[in-house]
């Protein structure tokens, strides 16, 4: 939202702060200010002049002037425009005057010596219009330089008055203990009966409607210095009357509107909710479709404006417009919110009222208008009085503040008579009922949503105080242990255990594409109805895709490299909100190489933790290499996956990917240890080979040899496996060095030798050969 | 004379001889066999014995000894020479030019946002805070409506929603978290919550739709905004590593009565202005406030028993600042060039 300096300096009496210094205050005790910046400054150097002669350059289409610049006396200049001619009056530009990028200068044009420039409004930036050097009514050149201060419009979401000039003049006044002037004369506005009648079907959709009715209207540009104000504050200059309605809802954050009053049909203005099927051509040449969910303003034959939106394309004032109805209505919020979003059609008018507009501004808004269109109309005529429907609502209870309990809020106490003074600067009502205890009452401005309770006061008295005058201090709090975060602790375990293997830390985006989800076969994906970009649709059930990406992208920068990811693997639920679990997930990358030790580096990980974590073969997923995969599981549980990638996926060198389930790893971790008594009775060893077919699973024979050995065995130890000659092809010799012991006592040899052919003859049982 | 003395002075001189001139260790035994030997040159001696008057076999028991010992001390301190030039040779051979570069380094780096959450979380748990988690997923009413954020609010507008196809969005914001921490703890309550948020956003150098916030909360009796100022100013003098001047302004967020920017001093320029500040001297960086009783009350507390503060921590930008990161997507880019250097 754009403030002019000029504009607010109008509305107070003494404000003298310059406006950096000025945003700079509103942005500590107001709202956010995003800059300041001036407004065509050149324009103090800018004169009327007087034409006195035009006459033709021969071979040229420029014109040679002279003129009477007022303060700068007689010069001559060329001048293209094709309006200039002798007996009018215009701008009159001096050399070395900075015109945005461009400095005026003292220069030849077509022969002739061109001191300075004439300039058309769009050249000195009061107003749009390029077709023509500016023709001024009067003698003298009336806009002068400004300054523009942008306030963030979200720091003003909560503040309907501020969406005008003066509700922020009001603050400007607070802020430098200034007076603030009311721009609006409400006696202004006539009594008598109305010449329209308004009937509104639903008052909470449209609290108030007030309308007054015009004729002998002139519809005609603007003076300049009202198209100059629009053009500080970022409004586009259509006609007088549109200007007006325009300026009042600038200054006073009253959106109003008019009608070509011969365009209407009947002499009844409705506002009631759109009828099915009901359309309506806007002023922006744009046909919408209604709803009964918008409401809208219609005459006898159908909806002329949406409301608090937009007006109606075939009710608006044109050149030949000389009655008019003027609008000034207050619509609920949150329908003008829904009606302008569902429409797509954001307004200066819908941004106002979605923020909750007083109801009590409709006549400050037509009271001013009736002076302002007088000026720019001369010769307006009110017709008869005013139009006015609305139910008075109950007056907001004044609100109760302990000024003990608000300066425990503050963390600090204010002198009762500061509180006071603050609160009636920005014309709140203060009672004091009982010593201490402060009875508030909320201007209605303030009252539609922004201040219902005490805590809304204590923003009002803090930011005025100043922040900065609290003193920072410790909360007196019991000293109690928080509840630890099991989850999380494990999480940055993990994380240590990770960087001190060599794995570096990925992030990687949780959004995946339809492509990328049917590559790794993963269905039944969460999916986002509105993404930024097609390829981000879907919900990560998986890290692998993100991984998988990692790889390629550092293959192409590192012959090898680790790295590992903790995130959330979002899963769809039939109800509720989707499963999120978190998951590890790491690869290992070489360039060269079988790719064994990536596979067996990333074991090893996982078994640091978990130390009771085992690989068991099983079936490969679409993206893994067939003959090397393996599920990892903790007892009977499965808690993630060991492969490699499968060729197709990684074309170059081989990744090797760990992924784990952390909750079910956390979950299944031994709690507290228990310790083991050493055993001090010396045990018993002896090796064992045994011959099976090829791809028979070493941890598959070791389990078969646990199970044998039973409470016996003590220890296990995997020596070696050995394929070729003199073995039968298509079988190995795997070894084993078995520790057996009794928890009491030495076995003797014959005991020894008893339990090793149990295992023997359990193994051949199962048809296992043994070397011994 | 007996004529073993004889043998006795030449086998000792012979024995002397050839323990200086023996050129390895072996040298050394050979000349003990053939000296000192059961079948040396000294063992005739000893079996003359029996033919000796007593005086000669105690005179020539003596000097057999004697020549004994002299020669077998010899052989060790040779014996020592040697151990000690074979070590001598071997250190010198297993000389290292230590100066060569060792192999690269084995260790990882954890992710810059990891390491400035994991050192904020210590400090919050350090001063008696919890951390909580929410999920990622979140509903409307934990993101929105409990928050104080009904669904025509026009706060809405400040945060572009991914909506999901069930209903459901992604949480714009940690907030949904005080939501869940009041819900499950009750007061009083102190909590923070670390994570990953999403906004639809066009993504370039300082825009993301991914990123990480923390949150953080305490609920108690009296909280004041002398309390909120005390725990910011702690939490940044801590992680810019020295004092650093805070001010707070008037800020509008629904969750929170009255809420606040609250803007450090730049720490470039000091104050008069750089472009990093963009000449302001201040640098926002986080909203915070009072919680609104709404908020409270909505999640089963009672406001006019107690009150609290809360404040939203943007873990991507602090980190962005704290490393000079310029480009924001660097961090979910996944290229171990920037991701190895933490
Ligand atoms: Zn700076």
């Amino acid at each position: 939202m754009k403030f002019s300096y000029n504009w607010l300096c109008e509305l107070v009496d003494g404000l003298a702060a310059d406006p950096v210094k000025l945003g700079q205050l509103i942005t500590m005790k107001t709202a956010e200010c995003d800059g300041v910046e001036t407004f065509a400054p050149w324009l103090a150097r800018v004169a009327a002049a007087k034409v006195l002669s035009a006459e033709p350059i021969e071979g040229s289409h420029n014109r040679k002037a002279v003129v009477d610049a007022g303060r700068y006396g007689r010069r001559t200049v060329v001048c293209g425009a094709p309006n200039c001619r002798a007996g009018m009056v215009t701008a009159y530009v001096p050399p070395g005057t900075e015109l945005g990028s461009m400095t005026i200068g003292k220069r030849v044009v077509d022969g002739v010596e061109s001191d300075g420039m004439l300039a058309s409004g769009y050249e000195l930036g009061v107003n749009r219009d390029h077709s023509g050097i500016l023709e001024l009514a009067g003698d003298v050149f009336e806009p002068g330089p400004d300054a523009v201060i942008e306030i963030d419009n979200k720091s003003l979401t909560h503040r309907p008055d501020l969406w005008g000039h003066h509700g922020m003049a009001r603050e400007a006044a607070a802020i430098a203990g200034a007076k603030l002037k009311e721009p609006a004369r409400l006696s202004r506005i006539p009594a008598g009966a109305a010449p329209v009648k308004v009937e509104i079907e639903d008052y909470t959709l449209c609290p108030r409607y007030s309308a007054l009715v015009f004729e002998n209207v002139t519809v005609r540009p603007s003076p300049l210095w009202l198209q100059c104000r629009l053009e500080a504050v970022g409004l586009n200059s259509i006609n007088n009357i549109v200007d007006v309605t325009n300026f009042v809802m600038a200054e006073l954050a009253q959106p109003m509107h008019a009608f070509d009053a011969d365009k209407l049909r009947g002499d009844t203005i409705f506002a009631r909710p759109a009828r099915s099927g009901e359309r309506i051509l806007a002023l922006n040449g744009e046909t919408y479709d209604l709803t009964p969910s918008n409401t809208v303003i219609a005459d006898a034959g159908g909806p002329i404006a949406i409301a608090g939106v937009i007006g109606g394309g075939e009710s608006a004032i044109s050149e030949i417009t000389t009655r008019i109805v003027l609008e000034s209505a207050n619509f609920m919020a949150s329908n003008v919110r829904r009606t302008s979003s569902a429409l797509k059609l954001r307004t200066d008018a819908s941004m106002r009222f979605e923020k909750a507009q007083d109801p009590a501004n409709t006549l400050r808004g037509l009271a001013r208008a009736i002076e302002l269109l007088e000026q720019v109309s001369p010769g307006i005529r009110l017709v008869g009085g005013l139009a006015d429907a609305w139910r008075p609502k109950p007056a907001p209870q004044p609100i109760t503040l302990p000024l003990e309990w608000l300066y425990r809020k503050l963390g600090r106490a204010v002198e009762k008579d500061e509180v006071r003074r603050i609160l009636e600067s920005i014309e709140f009502g203060v009672a004091e009922p009982e010593p201490g205890v402060f009875l508030v009452t909320v201007p209605s401005w303030r009252s539609t949503k922004d201040i219902a309770i005490k805590d809304d006061l204590v923003e009002e008295v803090g930011r005025m105080i100043g922040y900065g005058s609290i003193t920072p201090r410790p909360p007196m709090v019991a000293a109690t242990v928080p509840p630890t975060n099991e989850e999380r602790r494990y999480h940055r375990r993990v994380r240590e255990l990770m960087t001190d293997e060599g794995f570096t830390e990925v992030y990687n985006y949780s959004f995946v594409s339809d492509e990328t989800a049917e590559k790794f076969g993963h269905a039944d994906l969460v999916r986002v109805s509105n993404p930024i970009a097609v390829g981000q649709n879907l919900l990560r059930k998986s890290l692998i895709p993100g991984v998988w990406k990692n790889v390629l992208d550092n293959a192409r920068h590192f012959d090898s490299f680790r790295l590992f990811e903790i995130g959330q693997e979002i899963h769809k639920r039939a109800e509720g909100l989707p499963e999120e679990t978190a998951h590890l997930a790491a690869a290992v990358y070489a360039k060269a190489g079988d790719g064994r030790e990536g596979l067996f580096e990333l074991k090893r990980v996982a078994q640091c933790l978990a130390s009771t974590i085992e690989v068991e073969a099983g079936e490969a997923l679409a993206y893994e290499h067939p003959a090397r995969t393996g599920r990892l599981k903790i007892g009977g549980e499965t808690v993630g996956r060991l492969f490699e990638f499968h060729p197709s996926f990684v074309e170059t060198g081989r990744a090797a990917v760990l992924d784990i389930d952390l909750g079910a790893l956390e979950r299944l971790l031994p709690r507290m240890q228990k310790y083991t008594q050493i055993r001090r009775l010396p045990a018993s060893a002896f090796d064992l080979s045994v011959i099976t077919e090829l791809r028979r699973p070493v941890g598959w024979i070791e389990r078969q040899l646990t199970t044998l050995g039973g409470v016996d065995l003590l220890a296990i130890e995997f020596l070696r496996e050995y394929a070729g000659a003199p073995l039968a092809e298509g079988t190995k010799s795997v070894s084993f060095r078995l520790t057996v012991g009794a928890a009491d006592r030495t076995l003797s040899s014959d005991e020894v030798g008893v339990i090793r052919a149990r295992i023997i003859d359990g193994m051949r049982g199962w048809n296992y050969e043994l070397r011994v | 004379m007996n004529p073993n003395d004889e043998v006795i002075a030449g086998a000792r001189d012979r024995a002397l001889e050839r323990i200086a001139a023996a050129a390895v260790e072996a040298d050394l035994e050979a000349v003990r066999v053939e000296v000192l030997g059961r079948k040396g040159l000294l063992a005739g001696v000893s079996k003359d014995f029996g033919k000796m008057a007593p005086e000669e076999r105690a005179r020539m028991g003596k000097l057999l000894n004697a020549v004994k010992q002299e020669v077998e001390t010899a052989l060790e301190s040779r014996k020592a020479a040697f151990a000690s030039a074979a070590l001598a040779a071997r250190l010198d051979s297993e000389w290292l030019d230590l100066t060569l570069p060792a192999p690269p380094p084995r260790r990882g780096s954890l992710h810059p946002v990891t390491l400035i959450q994991t050192e904020i979380e210590d400090l919050f748990i350090s001063m008696g805070f919890t951390v909580l988690d929410g999920p990622e997923v979140e509903t409307e009413e934990h993101n929105f409506d409990a928050l104080n954020i009904p669904g025509d609010h026009p706060a809405r507008d400040a945060q572009d929603t991914f909506w999901l196809t069930d209903g459901n969005l992604l949480r714009t914001h940690t907030s949904p978290v005080q939501v869940r921490g009041m819900r499950k703890l009750g007061p009083p309550l102190r909590m923070i919550a670390p994570g990953r948020v999403f906004r639809n956003e066009e993504v370039d150098a300082s825009h993301e739709h991914t990123f990480y916030q923390l949150e953080g909360m305490m609920v108690d009796r009296d909280v004041s905004v002398a309390h909120l100022i005390f725990f910011m100013k702690t939490l940044l003098t801590s992680i810019f590593r020295r004092e650093v001047t805070v001010r707070l302004r008037p800020g509008y967020f629904p969750f929170v009565e009255p809420g606040f920017e609250l803007d450090i001093q730049c720490l470039i320029c000091g104050g008069p202005g750089c472009p990093v500040c963009k000449q302001s001297g201040w640098v926002e960086l986080l909203p915070c406030g009072l919680v609104n009783p709404n908020v409270l009350r909505m999640s089963g507390i009672d406001p006019e028993q107690w009150n609290g503060f809360a404040f939203g921590l943007g873990l991507t930008r602090l980190a962005m600042m704290r490393y000079a990161i310029d480009d924001i997507r660097l961090l979910l880019g996944g290229d171990l060039r920037f991701l190895n250097q933490f």
